[in-house]
C-alpha cells in the first residue's frame, strides 16, 4: 500500500512540475498572463506530491512494511521509534525524498510571496526553473533513486536497522534537515537569478527582494554544519570535530561562496557595483550544493569507478554540468547589461574590502575542491591512490583564515568610497590596541605558537571591532529615544552579532587544534592516571542490554568529581563496536573519554583521553551566529536600490544611471 | 589628531605586536623528544582502516600499530624521511596526508599569487584618474572653514 501510494506520489509531483513549466514556458512566450496564473498553482500539486510521498515513507517505516527495498535495507523493527522515523533521511534514496520535500516546501512558499506578482515574467521564470529543478529530484526518485522500489524475492521479516552511527544520538533529527533547509534553500535566489539573466532585468531589484531568502538558506546551513561538527565530536568518537572530510568539505564549500555573496550583495545594492561576482557567486553556491549532493551520494568517495555502478552519480554529474553550462552562457549572453556604473574609487574603501573579501572567499572554496577532488582526479586518470587530509588543508587554509579575519575587523570601520586616514585611526584604533594587548597576555600567560597568537589577536582586533559597531548602534538608539535592544536588530547590527560568532568560533578552533593532548591509558579498576592537569581515575564497567543494541559502559570519574560514562556499543548486525564518548565540557576546557578496549579477563580497560581547550566555545559562537542571522533578518529600514531595474517596466530597463542611495551610512 | 601622532601610534602598536609575536613564536629550544618526533609523523600519515582520521587522532587498532612501529624506528634512530618512506612501501603513496604531487601545494599558491595580483591591479587603476581643478579662492573657503570649526 505504502509502495502504490509512495510511487504515485512521486509520479504526481514529476508531472506536476513538468506541466507546470511547461505552463509557465508557453505563458511567457505568448505574454499570457492567465496561463502564467495557472502554471503557479502546479506548484502546489508538487508540494502534495513530496508531502504525499513523505507520508507513505513514514507509514512504510512505522508500520514495519518490509516490502519496500529502503526499508528492508534500512529499518529494523527493534529501532526506536524517533529513529525509525529519521530513517527517513539516513540512506540514499531517502535523503533524496527529503530534498525533494524542503524543495517543495520552498517553492510553494516562494509562489505563496510571490501571489501577487505571478503575472511579472520575472517571478514566472524563477518558478520555471526551481520547477525544473524539482523535476530533477522528482525523477530521480521515479528512476535510479526510488524509495518505493519493492523487494526483489521473498520480503523479509526483519532488517539491519539504519547504520549504528544514525542511531547513536538524537541530533540526527536535526543535523540533515537543518542542512537540507540550507542547501535546497539557496535554490530559489539562484531560480531568481537566472529568472534576471533570461528577462535581463539586471536592476537590483530582484537581489533585495530575495536578500532574506538568501540569509535564511545561510543562517540554516551555518547551524547545520555547526551541528555537524558538535556530532562530530559527542558522537562518533573520534575526539575531533572537524576532519576535513569530502562529505563535511561538501557542506562547505556553498557555505564559503554563500558568505562571500551576502556580503557582495550589499556592495551591488548600494553602488550597483560587482554585478558579474554575486551572479557567480550565487550560481557557484548552488551548483556547490548539487556537486556536494554528487560526491556524497554517488558512491564516488569509496572508489572514484563506483560511481557509475547506479545511474544517479552520472544523472547527478549531468545535471551539475547543466546548471553550470546554462549559467555561464546566460553570464556570458547578459554580460553588457551586467556592467556597472560605478566603480571603486580608492583601494581603501568599503567597496575594495568586500572585493577583497570576494577574492578571500574565493581562494578558500578553491583550496578546499581542489584538496577534495584532487585524489578522485588522480585516481580517474592514472589510477594511482592518494590522501590529501587534514594537515595540507589546515596549512593551506590558515593565512587565508587570518586574512578574513582582518577584513572582518577591519571593514566595517572602512567608509563607502573613500577612506580619509584620520576617520580609519580613531575607527580602528582601539581594536587595534585589543589584539594586541591580546597578543602580549597570552604570550605572558605561557602561550607559545605564531598560529594560534596571531588567531588570538586578529579574533580579539575583530571582536573588539564589532562591539565597537554594537556600542555606536546603542548609543545612536538611546539618543533617538529607542529601547536599547531596537539597536541590535537590522542588517549591519545583526551582522555585528554575527561576526562575534565568528570570533568565538576562530578562538575555539584555534585554541583546540593547537593545545590538545591525548593519550591512552591501560587502568584497572581504581587506578587513575592523569593528563594536562585533570586526572581520570576508572571505576567499573557495566554491560547493558538495549532493544537495538548491547552497551558496555565504563565508569570513569574526572578532577576527583563527577563520573562519566563512555561506552562501547555492539549492533546485532553491525561488525564493529561503535564507540560513543562521554565529555566533560567547561568554560575553558573539554576532557574527552573514550573507552579504548573493553576490559580483559584481569579487568584491565584502556581509557582514552583528550583534553582540548576552548571547545565549548565553538558551539557558544555557532548559536551566537544563529541568533545573529536571526536579527539581521528582522525588517529593518528599507534601502531604497541603486538601480530598481526589476520593476515591471514598460520599456527595457537600462541600468546605467544608478540614483544615490537612499540612506546614509 | 596629527599625522605625525597619528604615526606614533600606530608604529609603537606594531612594534609592541611584532615583540610579542617573536617571543611567542620562540619554540622550545633543543631538538625534538621521542614523544613530538612520533607524534609529528603520525599526524601526516593516514589511519589504515579510518577514513580521513591520522593515525594519531585515531583510537584503532591498525593506528595504534603504526605509531607503536612509528616509535621503535624512532628509537632506533631512523630519519623521518625513511619512516615515511616504509610505511609507503607498506601501506601505499595515499597512507601520507601531505600528498608529495608538486600539483596540489603549488597550484593554490599561484592561484592565491594571481588573485593577489589581480586585486592590485584592479584596485590601483583608479588612482591615475586626474582630479578635479581647485582654484585659490576654493581653498581659501576650505581654510577658513576648518578654522572655524576646529
Amino acid at each position: 500500500m505504502s509502495a502504490v501510494l509512495g510511487t504515485a506520489a512521486v509520479a504526481l509531483g514529476l508531472a506536476a512540475a513538468i506541466l507546470g513549466m511547461a505552463t509557465l514556458a508557453i505563458g511567457l512566450r505568448r505574454h499570457d498572463p492567465g496561463m502564467l496564473r495557472t502554471g503557479q498553482r502546479y506548484v502546489w500539486l508538487v508540494l502534495a506530491g513530496a508531502v504525499l510521498a513523505t507520508v507513505a515513507m513514514q507509514y512504510a517505516l512505522l508500520s514495519h512494511d518490509f516490502s519496500l527495498k529502503y526499508v528492508a535495507d534500512n529499518h529494523s523493527r527493534s529501532t526506536p521509534l524517533l529513529y525509525t522515523v529519521t530513517t527517513m533521511w539516513s540512506a540514499l534514496e531517502g535523503s533524496i525524498l527529503l530534498w525533494a520535500l524542503v524543495l517543495a516546501g520552498y517553492i510553494a512558499v516562494m509562489a505563496r510571496h510571490f501571489r501577487n506578482r505571478a503575472t511579472d515574467p520575472m517571478v514566472a521564470w524563477a518558478t520555471l526553473v526551481a520547477l525544473g529543478v524539482a523535476a530533477f529530484f522528482f525523477g530521480l526518485m521515479a528512476g535510479p533513486s526510488n524509495p518505493f522500489r519493492l523487494v526483489a524475492g521473498a520480503i523479509p521479516l526483519d532488517g539491519p536497522g539504519p547504520n549504528p552511527l544514525l542511531q547513536n544520538h538524537p541530533l540526527v533529527a536535526f543535523h540533515p534537515p537543518m542542512l537540507y533547509l540550507g542547501y535546497v534553500g539557496f535554490t530559489i535566489p539562484f531560480a531568481f537569478a537566472l529568472a534576471a539573466l533570461i528577462t535581463g532585468r539586471l536592476g537590483e531589484g530582484w537581489l533585495v527582494e530575495t536578500r532574506r531568502w538568501t540569509l535564511f538558506a545561510w543562517g540554516f546551513l551555518t547551524v547545520g554544519i555547526v551541528l555537524g561538527a558538535w556530532w562530530s565530536y559527542e558522537v562518533l568518537g573520534w575526539g575531533g570535530y572537524w576532519a576535513w572530510d569530502p562529505v563535511e568539505n561538501a557542506s562547505f564549500l556553498p557555505w564559503l561562496t554563500a558568505t562571500a555573496y551576502v556580503h557582495s550583495v550589499m556592495v551591488q545594492e548600494r553602488r550597483a557595483m560587482l554585478r558579474v561576482w554575486n551572479l557567480s557567486l550565487l550560481v557557484a553556491t548552488f551548483s556547490l550544493t548539487i556537486l556536494g549532493t554528487f560526491l556524497t551520494r554517488s558512491g564516488v568517495l569509496d572508489s572514484v569507478h563506483a560511481f557509475t555502478e547506479s545511474a544517479i552519480g552520472p544523472a547527478i554529474l549531468a545535471f551539475f554540468g547543466v546548471v553550470v553550462a546554462v549559467s555561464i552562457a546566460l553570464i556570458g549572453w547578459r554580460g553588457d547589461k551586467l556592467r556597472s556604473p560605478g566603480s571603486i574609487d580608492a583601494p581603501v574603501s568599503r567597496e575594495a574590502a568586500f572585493l577583497a573579501n570576494n577574492v578571500a572567499f574565493a581562494a578558500f572554496a578553491f583550496v578546499v575542491l581542489l584538496g577534495t577532488l584532487f585524489p578522485l582526479l588522480v585516481e580517474a586518470t592514472n589510477g594511482d591512490q592518494l590522501s590529501v587530509g587534514a594537515p595540507y588543508f589546515n596549512r593551506m587554509t590558515a593565512p587565508i583564515g587570518f586574512t578574513l579575519l582582518f577584513l572582518m575587523a577591519v571593514a566595517p570601520a572602512l567608509p563607502w568610497r573613500k577612506a580619509a586616514a584620520e576617520t580609519l585611526h580613531h575607527r580602528l584604533i582601539g581594536p587595534a590596541w585589543a589584539g594586541t594587548l591580546t597578543v602580549v597576555a597570552c604570550v605572558a600567560f605561557g602561550l607559545r605558537g605564531l598560529g594560534p597568537l596571531l588567531a588570538f589577536g586578529l579574533a580579539a582586533f575583530a571582536g573588539a571591532a564589532a562591539l565597537r559597531q554594537l556600542g555606536l548602534s546603542v548609543r545612536a538608539a538611546r539618543r533617538g529615544g529607542e529601547p536599547v535592544w531596537r539597536a541590535l536588530l537590522g542588517r549591519s547590527n545583526g551582522g555585528m552579532v554575527v561576526h562575534l560568532g565568528v570570533v568565538l568560533v576562530a578562538v575555539g578552533f584555534a585554541a583546540s587544534s593547537s593545545y590538545g593532548h591525548r593519550a591512552q591509558f591501560r587502568l584497572a579498576p581504581g587506578e587513575s592516571a592523569s593528563l594536562a592537569g585533570h586526572s581520570v581515575t576508572y571505576l567499573s564497567t557495566t554491560v547493558e542490554e538495549k532493544s537495538n543494541k548491547r552497551t558496555t559502559s565504563a565508569q570513569v570519574r574526572v578532577d576527583g568529581g563527577k563520573v562519566y560514562a563512555p561506552a562501547l556499543h555492539q549492533f546485532p548486525f553491525g561488525s564493529q563496536a561503535i564507540g560513543s564518548p562521554s565529555v566533560r565540557t567547561g568554560p575553558f576546557s573539554d576532557v574527552y573519554l573514550t573507552l579504548v578496549v573493553p576490559p580483559d579477563a584481569a579487568g584491565v580497560a584502556v581509557i582514552g583521553v583528550n583534553v582540548q581547550p576552548m571547545i565549548v566555545w565553538l558551539w557558544i559562537g555557532g548559536t551566537v551566529m544563529g541568533f545573529g542571522t536571526f536579527l539581521a533578518a528582522w525588517p529593518g529600514r528599507r534601502r531604497r536600490p541603486a538601480a530598481p531595474g526589476s520593476e515591471p517596466a514598460v520599456a527595457e530597463p537600462d541600468a546605467t544611471r544608478p540614483e544615490p542611495a537612499a540612506v546614509p551610512s | 589628531m596629527r599625522t605625525v601622532s597619528r604615526r606614533l601610534a600606530w608604529g609603537m602598536l606594531a612594534l609592541v605586536l611584532a615583540g610579542a609575536l617573536a617571543v611567542g613564536s620562540r619554540g622550545e629550544s633543543g631538538p625534538p623528544t621521542e614523544d613530538q618526533r612520533v607524534q609529528r609523523i603520525a599526524s601526516v600519515v593516514r589511519c589504515p582502516t579510518c577514513r580521513g582520521l591520522s593515525a594519531a587522532q585515531s583510537d584503532a587498532p591498525s593506528a595504534e600499530a603504526i605509531r607503536d612501529e612509528v616509535r621503535r624506528r624512532v628509537q632506533e634512530g631512523e630519519t623521518d624521511a625513511q619512516i615515511k618512506g616504509y610505511l609507503v612501501s607498506r601501506y601505499g603513496e595515499d597512507i601520507l596526508l601531505q600528498p608529495k604531487s608538486r600539483v596540489v601545494w603549488a597550484l593554490p599558491v599561484i592561484g592565491g599569487a594571481a588573485a593577489v595580483g589581480g586585486l592590485v591591479f584592479v584596485l590601483r587603476r583608479r588612482r591615475v584618474k586626474p582630479g578635479p581643478t581647485v582654484s585659490d579662492a576654493d581653498e581659501a573657503l576650505v581654510a577658513r572653514a576648518m578654522r572655524a570649526k576646529s
